[in-house]
This record gives structure tokens, C-alpha cells and sequence, in this order.
């Protein structure tokens, strides 16, 4: 193993792969930093450039863009208090108060410190777990498979704060978007509905461009005037100077705070599709709990900062292990880094790592080598990062529009992928502006395929259903799947009891 | 919005609009044939899929029907009416609408051409050029991303964009 990943490491230091990686890892600091632009964005705007690239090259600038985006998130929550990803919100809480007191460059360092830190020990995770949970993943049947793909989709959905009828209507939806078209297992044409277009199924990467960028894009277009008005705040220049030797012994004298959040983003980072925004909420939470001075939470506390940033960077490797083990995307931006493997046909699974050793090491490899290239582009850029996370809107929106539809465009060569981004961009939009949540949408339209085929696998060698309960692994998955919705249900009427309403609560007749 | 005595919220119309598509979908999974060699044909998970839509579809809308009776009439939220709805989502439509002409368009002008007059009106119309200096800037950005992204793409990446039926540009 640690031959393996040395050759990676070693492949990677060669220009060929280190400079995909540098590159990929700046526009992911810059993205992440740049408020309104996710990861799952950036990383759509840079897919179209790795289509040329070998799966290597392309993979290092995805998994640059991935570890860089976490860690740029923190400049803009903690400079201007607003977070420059979901991710980043807890960062917000007491980055933000720390620098209005006069220690910028101390709450900004602490968060890229810590990054680095929990984005290490996940790195640690990440090799020595991939292995030999992909060879658990290999003694799975179809059933297992179907299980725990049913188990992804519920927790996922179950997960929604807002209404779980609403995520479970979202994964459902992204199911039925894979069966239009095409029968995967027989091949058969389907509910094409007369549309030539649908006669192969719907291609998942422009749904999944369409969809984010989209809903991302027209929200931030109806609500432009407010965040013109904030950025114009940003212009201020401010003194990032620190001494990063005392900043340091600060996140390492508080090793608890430091294993345990990078411990949450972890696991969240294994649970499919829930994402970096909950491992920072959860670890902030943690942290707060856990001290002995949770007053000072929200005024500038260094524990706030270190967990959430620990977390969310940690949270990529728990992620990263999700797809290379058993081929099912922890977030958003490993559904992208999915779809680039499937371009270049390799297939993503429990055979991923045994069959292609070589490319799996060499991303082990681009994220660990990801981290110390954050610290190096951000010692540099620090100073000027401010003026470019206010380029504005109106360059950056058609910019990132015409890069998407190239992305669909080269999928396939042909402007119908162009036609379903639009179509999945009107819809993803339509969705948030319903209170319908995103997430259990694209995994639904990423597993849908393969729920399907697995299923049908398992009826086809016993036609007995019960052997979806009986078979220990697949049973346990199902059980988990139930206890996730029971779970879910048990908290809205909860919090239903304790009288809380969310936003989404204040409907209206129209 | 009413339907005789039924009053439903936007909940409630997201829902019915889900188990009407559902239901008409899984409507059509009846007519697709049953394969003779294996014990489910290509309707079988469909119709799993599009029944659990349908389903939950029913609950949004019952759900919904239910928070409405139980809340005190006073408390309702009024709606925005026309007027606060186009004001409100006018630009959304605008720039969809620009889009799908740029898209469009790309099949009879070609990726250049259509690009460079998509980013220079989208560009215009997210912030309106006020002086000489901000339509320079439209101008290269329009050029960058019509021709810039085009040499790369091409050049670099291996990614043929489309060249105009009408143009052959």
C-alpha cells in the first residue's frame, strides 16, 4: 500500500499531473472563496477542461478543485461574513467576529491551518479504508447492492429539514428521470413519450449541470441588487499578517476539538450526499458542546473555527472513500468526478481500486498534495484575494453558462444534451423555488440505473423477494433504510411538537 | 388559488402536479410488453418507482389540504399576486428565455457567433454598461468567451464546438 501510494505521489510530482492539480486547486480556492459559487459549480465549470486530459490529469484538477474550494470557503466567511460556500457557514460564526475585533489574519490563518490539519488525518482515512471496504463492497450480491443503494436515497432524503415527503418526492423524481428512454437491462426503448431525444435515456452529467448550476445561478439573478450591495463592502483592504508558528501551537493544543470534528466530517463524508455543510454544522455544534466556555461561541471563538474547518476538509476524504469503494458519489462533486470517470470508461465500483491501482493511488496522491498546494497558492495570493473574490456577477454568470453548455456539448457532441441542461436548469429551479431539495434529486437520477439493474439481477437468479430481508448485509441495509425515514419522521413531529417553523412553513395561495 | 371549495397552497399544487405526471407515466408502463424469458419485463420498476411518486404525491397534497383547514385564516399568507410575481421572477424568465435563444441559435450561427452575442447581453443586462470603460469590458469579455474558450477547447482539449449551418463559422 504504502509502495503504491508513493508511486502516486511520485507520478504526481511529474508536471504533467502537478500542474492539472495547482491549476484545478487554485480555480477551487477562487471558486470556493467567491460567494454564490459553490464547489459543485466549480467543479461543473472545470469538467469540460479534463475531457481532453487523461482520467489522471483530470482527476487531480477535480480533487484540487474539491480540497481547494473547502478551504477558500473560510476567506470570504471569515473577511466579509458571508460564507462563500454552505460549507463554510459555521466557519462564519466566529471568523466573522474575530476579524471585526482586529485579528483577520488570525481567524483566516486558524481556519486554513486547521483545513489542512483535519484534510491530513482524513487523507489517513482515505488510504488505509478505500481497500478494504472495497473488498467488503466485492461480497455483495445484487441484493446488498440494491439495499444499500435503497439505504443511500432514504437517508438522503430523510435528511431534508424541510419536509421529508418533499425529499423523498426529489429521489423519487431523480428515479424516474432514469427510467425514461431506456431499459438498461434489456435494452429496450421506454416511456420515450414519442421524443427522440429520450430514445437512449437521459444522459445524467447535463441534468446534473443543469440542475445545480441553474438554481444557482437564477436565485442569485433574483436577488442580484442585496449582493452587489455586499460586495461592494469588499473592497476593503485588510492586514492579514499573523504569526503562524503561535497560530499553529493554537490548533494543536486543542487536539480533541481537532480529531473529533475531523472525525464528524468523516463519517458524514461516507454518508452518500449529505455533504461538507452538515459535517460543519454537526462539528460546530460539537465543539460548542463539548467546551468549557460555550459562551464565547459566535464572538470569535477559535474552537468554532478550527472544528468547522477540520471538518468540511475532512469531510472530502469520507466523500472520496464513498466513490472509490463502492461507486456511489458522497456529494455532488464526486457525482461530477463520477461522470468524468464514466467519460473516460473507467468504471467506478469495488473493482476500482484492485483494477485500476495506478489512477485510484494517483488520487490518494492528488489529495494529499492538494493540501500543501492550498497553503502554498494562499501564502501567495492571500493578500489579493480579497479584490478577486469581488469580480462581479456579471462577468462571472455568462462566463459560467457558456462553460456548462460546453460541458454538456462535448458529452456526446450534440446540442441535445445542450436542450436537457436547459430543460433540467428550468426544472432544478422550479424545484428550489417549490421547497424541494436538490440533493436526493441527483443521487435518485445517479443510482436510478443502477437500483434497477441490481434489482432485477436479484429477481432474476431467485424470484423469491424475501431474499432482500433474509440476506444478512442486505436485510441490516434495509432495516437501517426504515430506521433513517422513522428517524427523519420522529424529528419533524419533534420539532413540530416544540412548535418550530421553518421558513419554507410560510406557504401562499397562488 | 381555489378549485371549487378545495383551496390549495404551493405544496399542495407541487404535489398534484407530481401525482398527475406519475399517474399518467405510470398509465403508460401498462402498454409495454412483458419479455417471455424473464419473470419481469421492462414496466416492472417503473411502475415501483412511479406508484412510490405517485404516493407520496397524494400525501404533499392531502398534507398540504390538511395545514390549510388547520390554520386560522388570519394567519394565511396573502398571495403576491400577478404584479409581485412578475416583478419578482422577471429577470429569471428574461435570462432563461436569452438562453435558450443562445442555444438556439448555436446550431445556424455557430458556437462563436451566437457566445459573443449571449455573454454581451447577459453581461449588459446583469449590469447595465454606464460608461465607456464598462462597455470595453462587456466587448473582451464577450470576445474572451466567444473565441478564447473556442481556441482552447479546440486546440487544446480535442472538444469540436459547433460551427454554423448558416455561417459555417
Amino acid at each position: 500500500m504504502f509502495e503504491l501510494l508513493g508511486n502516486g505521489i511520485a507520478t504526481l510530482m511529474d508536471l504533467k499531473y502537478l500542474v492539472p492539480l495547482v491549476v484545478g486547486t487554485l480555480i477551487g480556492v477562487i471558486g470556493g472563496a467567491l460567494p454564490g459559487i459553490t464547489i459543485t459549480m466549480t467543479i461543473i465549470v472545470v469538467l469540460p477542461f479534463t475531457f481532453g486530459l487523461e482520467p489522471l490529469q483530470g482527476l487531480a484538477a477535480m480533487i484540487g478543485v474539491y480540497v481547494g474550494g473547502e478551504t477558500g470557503g473560510l476567506i470570504t466567511s471569515c473577511l466579509l461574513g458571508i460564507p462563500g460556500k454552505p460549507s463554510s457557514v459555521a466557519t462564519m460564526f466566529d471568523g466573522f467576529p474575530m476579524s471585526r475585533r482586529g485579528e483577520p489574519g488570525r481567524a483566516v490563518w486558524l481556519g486554513v491551518y486547521a483545513s489542512l490539519i483535519g484534510g491530513l488525518l482524513g487523507a489517513i482515512v482515505l488510504v488505509a479504508s478505500t481497500g478494504p471496504l472495497a473488498r467488503l463492497a466485492l461480497e455483495f450480491g445484487p441484493w446488498e447492492y440494491f439495499s444499500l443503494f435503497i439505504l443511500a436515497l432514504s437517508m438522503v432524503a430523510g435528511l431534508v429539514e424541510s419536509s421529508m415527503v418533499k425529499g423523498l418526492i426529489a429521489g423519487g423524481l431523480g428515479l424516474v428521470v432514469t427510467v425514461l428512454g431506456n431499459d438498461p437491462v434489456m435494452g429496450k426503448e421506454r416511456l420515450s413519450l414519442g421524443i427522440s431525444t429520450l430514445e437512449g435515456g437521459i444522459p445524467f452529467l447535463p441534468v446534473l449541470i443543469g440542475t445545480f448550476a441553474f438554481a444557482q445561478i437564477m436565485s442569485d439573478i433574483e436577488k442580484l441588487g442585496a449582493d452587489q450591495q455586499l460586495q461592494t463592502e469588499a473592497a476593503k483592504s485588510v492586514n492579514l499578517a499573523v504569526n503562524h508558528l503561535k497560530v499553529l501551537w493554537e490548533i494543536l493544543s486543542r487536539p480533541f476539538v481537532l480529531l473529533w470534528a475531523s472525525f464528524i466530517g468523516l463519517v458524514v463524508g461516507v454518508l452518500p450526499a449529505i455533504g461538507g455543510s452538515a459535517a460543519n454544522m454537526l462539528a460546530y455544534d460539537q465543539a460548542k458542546k463539548f467546551s468549557k466556555h460555550p459562551e464565547q461561541f459566535g464572538k470569535g471563538a477559535p474552537e468554532g473555527i478550527i472544528a468547522s474547518e477540520a471538518s468540511n476538509n475532512a469531510n472530502v476524504a469520507g466523500s472520496l472513500v464513498t466513490i472509490m469503494a463502492f461507486g456511489i458519489p458522497g456529494d455532488a462533486v464526486t457525482a461530477v468526478m463520477l461522470g468524468a470517470l464514466t467519460i473516460h470508461g473507467i468504471q467506478s465500483g469495488p473493482l476500482f481500486v484492485s483494477q485500476n491501482g495506478p489512477l485510484a493511488y494517483g488520487m490518494f496522491a492528488a489529495y494529499i498534495l492538494a493540501h500543501p498546494v492550498v497553503l502554498i497558492i494562499l501564502a501567495v495570493l492571500m493578500r489579493w484575494m480579497i479584490r478577486i473574490v469581488t469580480v462581479p456577477k456579471s462577468v462571472l454568470f455568462p462566463m459560467v453558462l457558456v462553460l456548462c453548455v460546453i460541458g454538456a456539448y462535448a458529452l456526446g457532441n450534440t446540442m441535445s444534451s445542450v436542450w436537457i441542461l436547459l430543460v433540467f436548469g428550468v426544472f432544478g429551479y422550479v424545484m428550489v423555488k417549490l421547497g424541494f431539495p436538490l440533493a436526493p434529486f441527483i443521487l435518485g437520477v445517479i443510482l436510478g440505473d443502477q437500483i434497477e439493474i441490481n434489482l432485477i439481477r436479484a429477481l432474476m437468479t431467485d424470484p423469491d423477494p424475501m431474499q432482500f430481508l433474509l440476506r444478512p448485509i442486505s436485510g441490516a441495509l434495509l432495516l437501517a433504510s426504515v430506521l433513517s425515514v422513522a428517524a427523519a419522521i420522529w424529528q419533524h413531529v419533534r420539532q413540530k411538537r416544540r412548535g418550530v417553523q421553518d421558513a419554507e412553513a410560510a406557504d401562499v395561495d397562488f | 388559488m381555489r378549485v371549487g371549495s378545495l383551496s390549495l397552497g404551493r405544496d399542495g399544487w407541487a404535489g398534484f402536479v407530481v401525482l398527475i405526471f406519475s399517474s399518467i407515466l405510470f398509465l403508460l408502463t401498462i402498454g409495454l410488453p412483458e419479455m417471455p424469458l424473464v419473470p419481469v419485463g421492462p414496466g416492472f420498476y417503473p411502475r415501483i418507482v412511479l406508484g412510490f411518486t405517485a404516493l407520496m404525491g397524494l400525501w404533499l397534497v392531502l398534507a398540504d389540504y390538511r395545514r390549510k383547514r388547520l390554520t386560522n385564516p388570519l394567519e394565511k399568507v396573502p398571495a403576491p399576486g400577478l404584479h409581485g410575481l412578475v416583478r419578482r421572477f422577471r429577470d429569471v424568465v428574461i435570462h432563461f428565455s436569452m438562453f435558450a435563444v443562445y442555444i438556439a441559435a448555436m446550431s445556424p450561427l455557430g458556437f462563436r457567433i451566437s457566445t459573443l452575442v449571449y455573454v454581451a447581453a447577459s453581461s449588459c443586462l446583469l449590469d447595465p454598461p454606464r460608461s465607456p470603460k464598462a462597455w470595453v469590458r462587456v466587448a473582451v469579455l464577450a470576445v474572451l468567451a466567444a473565441f478564447l474558450t473556442f481556441f482552447v477547447f479546440e486546440r487544446y482539449l480535442a472538444v469540436l464546438l459547433p460551427r454554423g449551418r448558416w455561417t459555417s463559422f
